[in-house]
């Protein structure tokens, strides 16, 4: 396998831009026309990742120590597209082919290349996807109650028929019969309960295909498909500080998943909670928050609003307000929500003095169809 | 019987070519010529054991081969696609995506207006209404400013007060009435025996026992119970209870 030699090969191919996906999938289309069902009808996003994450992967190709676990989170990943083992070799066969229509100096020293380490990556691939073969590929959940809360955001209330393992904070793919083949990640707000039911709280982005329709059509009765787990805003186990959970938007749901694992799992710790919105209507969840607040002592709900005066809660960007209150320096720090949010609440909170090995962070921002390489799931 | 290099002849197991080709037989005896008998039905029947695995072994993997043949067949039969086809299905392709996008480009275009106008009139609202509580409570503060010149006692009468004093007017109002409704009877009744005497055609009929005041207090329950579907039809209904209930029939005997 000559690494250089692919990169390069790569590289001149890649110079083609989005004609190089674009034929890769027509291709695949034409010779295989079965796997044209796993993908949905616009292939725009579709293109634009998939030589991204060919790029990520070939620029790790000579560090397999960190490329092997991210290959097999792919392969698992894949079964809930339908993936199946004979797939691999379809799409290796057009993927050098369109290496080989791209790259003027393309030859069969490069090809054989090429072939190995797609079979390498394809056989770590398969590999992983076999060895998840005890769990389902997707697990179905029932919709059991739709609670639209403001104008764009509803609460849903899922019933998966199997166990959905999960860790709180942790987000799992959505799919719906609505769109189909348009996965979308969201964090479960709640640990996972021995009834299996999930909660999710969906903003309905404009525009957004799937989350306008799961906030404005989904009906009760309505079967979801949820993909394995992936993130990594989980609660660190090895730590019984008081927590600091602070959420903008929807960012809420992973926030309340961890609280509702202290209140089943503990140890028992102070958590306190902020929650951020633009406008006092932003609060979708006030009444749940106030039932948690009353139900465990530990716990406090602080609201702030950043652009609404007169409001009957506080009043300024949440990571101000969170200051405010302040001490935190002794706690472990959570924060989820807009990009924008998150980097301020973590700038302020670091230059309070709280380290940053104890803040963790999610960005919610629209979904990625699939986690990249680092696991991210959103853009 | 032994074999050149090995000396397995006895041996179990399936006799190679090279034992086949180098294999020696023990002389009978000197007096019988040929081969020890058992020696070589041993090795007969090993050579025919392996012949016959041989032959399996070969049939299968004859069934094999043609397996993979036919799917080399399969393939060489899907031939790759032509430039040409690649290039029409990459324009199908490009051509969806823009429906695809500009169908989403108007939703969002579509949401974030009907948003912008939701928001609008929400505040507009606010406003509107912020305004009127306000001036609720000017118009409030100044009836009570007027009142408090007007009165000796204490400036701002307490609700309890003002309370007590509604239900005095009120009650004072319908005394009145009564009043005014026994007058405007008697009067009318006047009228109409003087009158009725001296032209009783002029006069439309008045149902006997039937007065107007109980037509007055009748009408109440009776308008009510227009609104409940039925019973104007069943005069029995339920809802029609209490103390009002017993003068409805007798209200009702017109219609």
């Amino acid at each position: 396998m000559d690494i250089p030699a692919m990169r390069a090969s790569f590289a001149r191919a890649g110079a083609h831009g989005d004609h190089v996906p674009l034929w890769f999938y027509s291709h695949l289309f034409l010779t295989h026309p079965d796997t044209r069902d796993m993908f949905p009808v616009s292939m725009a996003h579709q293109r634009d990742r998939l030589f991204a994450a060919l790029g990520e992967v070939m620029a790790r190709v000579d560090d397999l120590d960190a490329l092997v676990p991210i290959l097999q989170q792919l392969g698992r990943d894949h079964r809930k597209f339908g993936a199946l083992a004979a797939h691999y070799p379809a799409v290796g066969g057009s993927l050098l082919a369109t290496l080989e229509h791209f790259d003027e100096e393309w030859d069969s020293y490069v090809a054989a290349s090429w072939a190995e380490a797609y079979g390498v990556i394809a056989e770590v691939m398969i590999g992983a996807a076999d060895e998840a073969a005890d769990q389902p590929p997707w697990w179905e959940a029932e919709v059991v109650a739709h609670d639209r809360r403001t104008i764009d955001v509803a609460v849903l209330h899922l019933r998966t028929t199997q166990p959905l393992p999960y860790l709180p904070g942790q987000a799992v793919s959505v799919e719906s019969d609505l769109r189909p083949r348009l996965w979308r990640w969201y964090s479960p707000a709640n640990a996972p309960r021995p009834d299996n039911g999930l909660e999710l709280h969906v903003k309905a982005r404009d525009g957004g295909p799937v989350s306008a329709a799961l906030v404005r059509q989904v009906q009760v009765g309505q079967v979801l498909r949820l993909g394995p787990p992936v993130g990594h805003l989980a609660l660190d186990t090895g730590s019984d500080r008081d927590l600091l959970l602070v959420a903008g938007g929807t960012g809420l749901a992973p926030m309340k998943a961890l609280v509702d694992q202290v209140a089943r799992q503990g140890p028992a710790r102070r958590v306190d909670l902020f929650v951020g919105s633009r406008t006092e209507d932003g609060f979708y969840d006030r009444a749940d928050l106030r039932r948690l607040e009353q139900e465990h002592p530990w716990f406090t709900v602080t609201c702030a609003v950043s652009h609404e005066k007169g409001s009957s809660v506080e009043h300024g960007d949440i990571g101000d307000v969170v200051l405010r209150h302040g001490p935190w320096n002794g706690r472990d720090a959570y924060v989820a929500g807009n990009p924008a949010t998150v980097e301020d609440t973590v700038t302020r909170l670091h230059s309070a003095g709280l380290s940053m090995d104890r803040i963790r962070t999610e960005v919610f921002a629209a979904s990625r169809p699939s986690p990249t390489v680092d696991g991210k799931v959103t853009e | 019987m032994t074999t050149s290099d090995s000396g397995r002849g006895y041996e179990a197991g399936p006799p190679t070519a090279d034992d086949l080709r180098a294999v020696h037989f023990t002389p009978a005896s000197m007096l019988h010529p040929g081969y020890t008998d058992r020696e070589v039905d041993a090795f007969v029947a090993r050579a025919a054991d392996e012949l016959a695995r041989l032959t399996q072994e070969n049939a299968q993997l004859r069934q094999h081969v043609s397996a993979l043949e036919q799917q080399l067949d399969a393939v060489a039969a899907r031939p790759s696609p032509s430039d040409q086809a690649v290039g029409i299905l990459a324009t199908a392709q490009l051509t969806a995506d823009e429906y695809v996008a500009e169908a989403e480009d108007f939703s969002r275009q579509m949401t974030s207006e009907a948003r912008a106008q939701y928001e609008e009139q929400l505040s507009a609202a606010r406003e509107k209404a912020g305004a009127i509580i306000q001036a609720a409570q000017e118009a409030g503060a100044s009836i009570a400013a007027s009142a408090g010149r007007g009165s000796v006692g204490p400036a701002v009468p307490d609700t309890e007060q003002l309370q007590e004093q509604v239900a005095y007017l009120k009650a004072f109002g319908q005394a009145c009435r009564t009043q005014l409704r026994s007058y405007l009877e008697a009067l009318l009744s006047d009228v109409e025996t003087e009158w009725g005497r001296a032209h009783p055609a002029a006069l439309p009929p008045v149902p006997v026992g039937v007065r107007p005041q109980q037509l007055e207090r009748g009408s109440g329950p009776a308008t009510a119970m227009s609104f409940h579907g039925n019973a104007a039809v069943d005069g029995q209904h339920e809802d029609a209870a209490g103390a009002t209930a017993a003068a409805v029939p007798a209200t009702r005997v017109p219609s």
